[in-house]
C-alpha cells in the first residue's frame, strides 16, 4: 500500500489527514454535547438552535447533584466495588492463565473450550438464576453482589488474555524454576508475574470499565439504596428530575470521567502501533 | 490455582445456565416454590404475539446494526491503522464513547434525539437533512428502531481495535510486492487485505451477532421503555418483563432457552464457516 501512496503522493498523504480527523470529530462531538448540556444554567428558556457552548457556562449543576441524592456514598461505593473486584479479577485471571500453561495439552485444550462456551453464554440468560444462586451465597443486596464475578475473573475473556500472555513467556524458565525446587504459587509469582504486566494492564482497565459502569447488576440485586453505586444512581437522579437536563448531564459527566482517564492513562498501549504489549495481537 | 475460576465459572455461569433449562418447564414466581407446568410454558410461547414481535424486533435489529457497525469499524481501522500524525488522538477519539458507561451513554443519547431542544434535530437541516429529521425520534415506532441503531453505532470500539491490530499484523512487503507486479489500490484491497483480514472479520462478525441480541437492552429501558408500541419491545426487553415485573420466571427462562438457540446457531455456523475457510486456505 504504502508503494501505491507513493505514486500518488501528495493528494493522498493530505486526505489521510483531513478524513481521518473528521471521524474522530464525528465520535467526540457527542461527548462535546454531553459537557456542553452539563453546563447550561437550569431555568433558561430552551435554545431555538444548536448551542456549541453555553452562554453562559456554569458549574453549579455539579454541585445541585449532591443536594437531593446522596451521590458522595454512591460514588463511595462504586469506588468499593472496584477496588476490590479489580485486584480479585487480576489475581484469579492470573493465576489460571499461568496453571492453564502447566495443564496437560489436552486438559488446556478442554479448558479453552469450557472458557468460549462460557463467553457465548448470552448474559440476560443467567440474570435470572444468578439471583438465587446470590441469595444462596448471601451475598443479595450488598456490595458483594457485584464483588462475587471477581472469582471467576469477571469475564471469561479475560482469562483468555491472561492464558495466551503466560503461554509466550518460554516455558524453559518455568521448568528452570521447578528444577530449582520452586512451587506453582513461587513460580507464578516471580516468574510469570513480572513477564505479563502488559495483560495484566489490559485486564485492570477492561475489568475497570466493567465494573464502573455496571448498571444491570445493581439493578437486579441490589435493593438497598445504600448499596446503590453511582450508574443506579444516576438513573435515579433521571426518575427524580426526568426534565433537569443539566443536572442528568453533569451527573453523567461525573460518572464518565474516571471511565475516560482510565481509559487515556491506557490507551497507548491499545491504540499504538506495532506494540509488543497489545494483548489484542 | 484454577479453582477459584473454576468455582466462579460453576456458581455464576455453569449452573445459573444449566438451572435455566428445567426452570422453563415450571410456574415460578420467586415467592412460592416452582409448579411444574411441562410444556406449558413452550405452548403460551407459540401463541405469544409479544414473543414473536420481540424475536422479530431484535433480528431487524441485528440485521441493521451487525453490517454498519462492521463497515465502520473496518473503514475506520483502514484508514486508521498506519502511524500518523495524530493518530493515536483519531483512535482514541473513535474508542472513546465504547468506554463511556451505558447509563450516561444512553441518557446522553436520550437529549441528542429531544424533538425540542435535541442537538441532532438542530443539526441535521445544517446539512439539508430537515425533512429526514422526524419529529420525535423515539415517538414513532420505525423512527425509534432507527434512533437505537444510530446510538449504538458510536460504540463500536472493540471490533475497531480488533481490525486494526489485525491489519498492522499484515506483512507490508507483501502488498509493495503486489504494487511492484503492477496491482492496483482496488486489487490489493480485494486480493491481500480483505483475504488476510477473513478470520478477524469472522470473528468480529460473530462476536457483534451474540452481543447485539443483548446489547440494545439498557438503551431499551432508558430510550424508549419497549414501545411506542411495542416496537423496541426486543427479546431481552421482554423477557425482562415477564421476570421483573410480571414474576414469572419460569416463562421468561423459556424464552432465555430460545436465545440459547439462538446463540447456539450462531456459533455452530461460526465453527462451520471457520472449519471450511481454514480447508479452502490450507488448498
Amino acid at each position: 500500500m504504502r508503494s501505491t501512496s507513493r505514486r500518488s503522493t501528495g493528494q493522498r498523504s493530505i486526505f489521510r489527514p483531513i478524513v481521518a480527523a473528521l471521524v474522530a470529530a464525528l465520535f467526540l462531538i457527542p461527548l462535546l454535547w454531553l459537557v456542553v448540556a452539563s453546563l447550561r444554567p437550569t431555568g433558561l428558556p430552551i435554545p431555538a438552535q444548536m448551542q456549541w457552548w453555553p452562554d453562559p457556562a456554569t458549574f453549579s449543576n455539579y454541585r445541585d447533584i449532591f443536594d437531593d441524592v446522596p451521590m458522595a456514598r454512591y460514588a463511595l461505593n462504586s469506588v468499593i466495588v472496584v477496588v476490590t473486584v479489580v485486584p480479585l479479577t487480576l489475581l484469579t485471571t492470573s493465576m489460571a492463565g499461568f496453571a492453564m500453561t502447566q495443564l496437560s495439552r489436552r486438559w488446556r485444550d478442554v479448558f479453552v473450550a469450557v472458557l468460549v462456551a462460557a463467553l457465548m453464554v448470552p448474559v440476560m440468560s443467567v440474570w435470572l438464576t444468578r439471583f438465587m444462586v446470590y441469595k444462596w451465597l448471601g451475598v443479595l443486596d450488598t456490595l458483594g453482589a457485584l464483588i462475587v464475578p471477581g472469582l471467576m475473573g469477571s469475564s471469561p475473556l479475560y482469562v483468555l488474555i491472561m492464558f495466551w500472555a503466560f503461554r509466550r513467556v518460554p516455558q524453559e524458565t518455568f521448568e528452570a524454576a521447578r528444577i530449582d525446587g520452586a512451587g506453582p504459587f513461587r513460580s507464578w509469582w516471580t516468574i510469570g508475574i513480572p513477564q505479563v504486566r502488559p495483560a495484566l494492564l489490559a485486564v485492570t482497565v477492561l475489568s475497570f470499565e466493567r465494573h464502573w459502569g455496571n448498571f444491570l447488576d445493581p439493578l437486579l440485586y441490589i435493593n438497598d439504596p445504600k448499596w446503590y453505586t453511582l450508574p443506579v444512581a444516576l438513573q435515579g437522579l433521571q426518575q427524580l428530575h426526568p426534565s433537569d437536563w443539566p443536572l442528568m448531564m453533569a451527573a453523567a459527566v461525573l460518572v464518565t470521567i474516571p471511565a475516560i482517564v482510565v481509559f487515556i492513562l491506557a490507551q497507548r498501549h491499545f491504540l499504538r502501533e506495532y506494540d509488543e504489549g497489545n494483548p489484542f495481537r | 490455582m484454577l479453582s477459584p475460576v473454576l468455582i466462579g465459572l460453576t456458581l455464576l455461569i455453569i449452573i445459573p445456565a444449566l438451572m435455566t433449562v428445567p426452570l422453563a418447564f415450571t410456574n415460578y414466581d420467586a415467592l412460592t416454590s416452582p409448579d411444574w407446568v411441562g410444556l406449558g410454558n413452550i405452548r403460551e410461547m407459540l401463541s405469544d404475539e409479544r414473543f414473536f414481535n420481540g424475536l422479530r424486533a431484535s433480528f431487524v435489529y441485528v440485521i441493521l446494526a451487525v453490517p454498519l457497525r462492521l463497515l465502520g469499524a473496518l473503514t475506520f481501522a483502514l484508514l486508521m491503522h498506519r502511524p500518523g500524525r495524530g493518530m493515536t488522538f483519531f483512535r482514541g477519539a473513535v474508542y472513546a464513547p465504547t468506554v463511556v458507561p451505558d447509563i450516561a451513554y444512553v441518557l446522553l443519547w436520550l437529549y441528542i434525539f429531544n424533538p425540542l431542544f435535541g442537538p441532532l434535530n438542530f443539526l441535521l437541516p445544517l446539512f439539508g437533512g430537515g425533512d429526514a429529521a422526524p419529529a420525535g425520534w423515539l415517538l414513532g415506532g420505525t423512527s425509534a428502531q432507527i434512533a437505537i441503531v444510530i446510538a449504538l453505532f458510536w460504540t463500536l470500539g472493540e471490533g475497531f481495535v480488533l481490525l486494526m491490530a489485525a491489519l498492522q499484523d499484515i506483512p507490508r512487503e507483501m502488498m509493495e510486492a503486489a504494487a511492484i507486479d503492477g496491482a492496483g489500490r482496488w486489487q490489493i484491497m480485494t486480493r491481500i487485505t480483505l483475504p488476510l483480514l477473513a478470520p478477524m472479520l469472522l470473528l468480529v462478525v460473530f462476536r457483534d451477532t451474540i452481543h447485539s441480541f443483548q446489547a440494545n437492552f439498557v438503551a431499551t429501558v432508558v430510550l424508549t421503555n419497549g414501545g411506542p408500541y411495542y416496537a423496541t419491545s426486543y427479546l431481552p426487553f421482554w423477557i425482562w418483563q415477564n421476570a421483573i415485573d410480571y414474576h414469572r420466571f419460569g416463562y421468561a427462562s423459556a424464552m432465555t432457552l430460545v436465545l440459547y438457540l439462538i446463540t447456539g446457531i450462531a456459533i455452530a455456523l461460526q465453527f462451520a464457516v471457520v472449519r471450511r475457510w481454514k480447508l479452502a486456505y490450507l488448498d
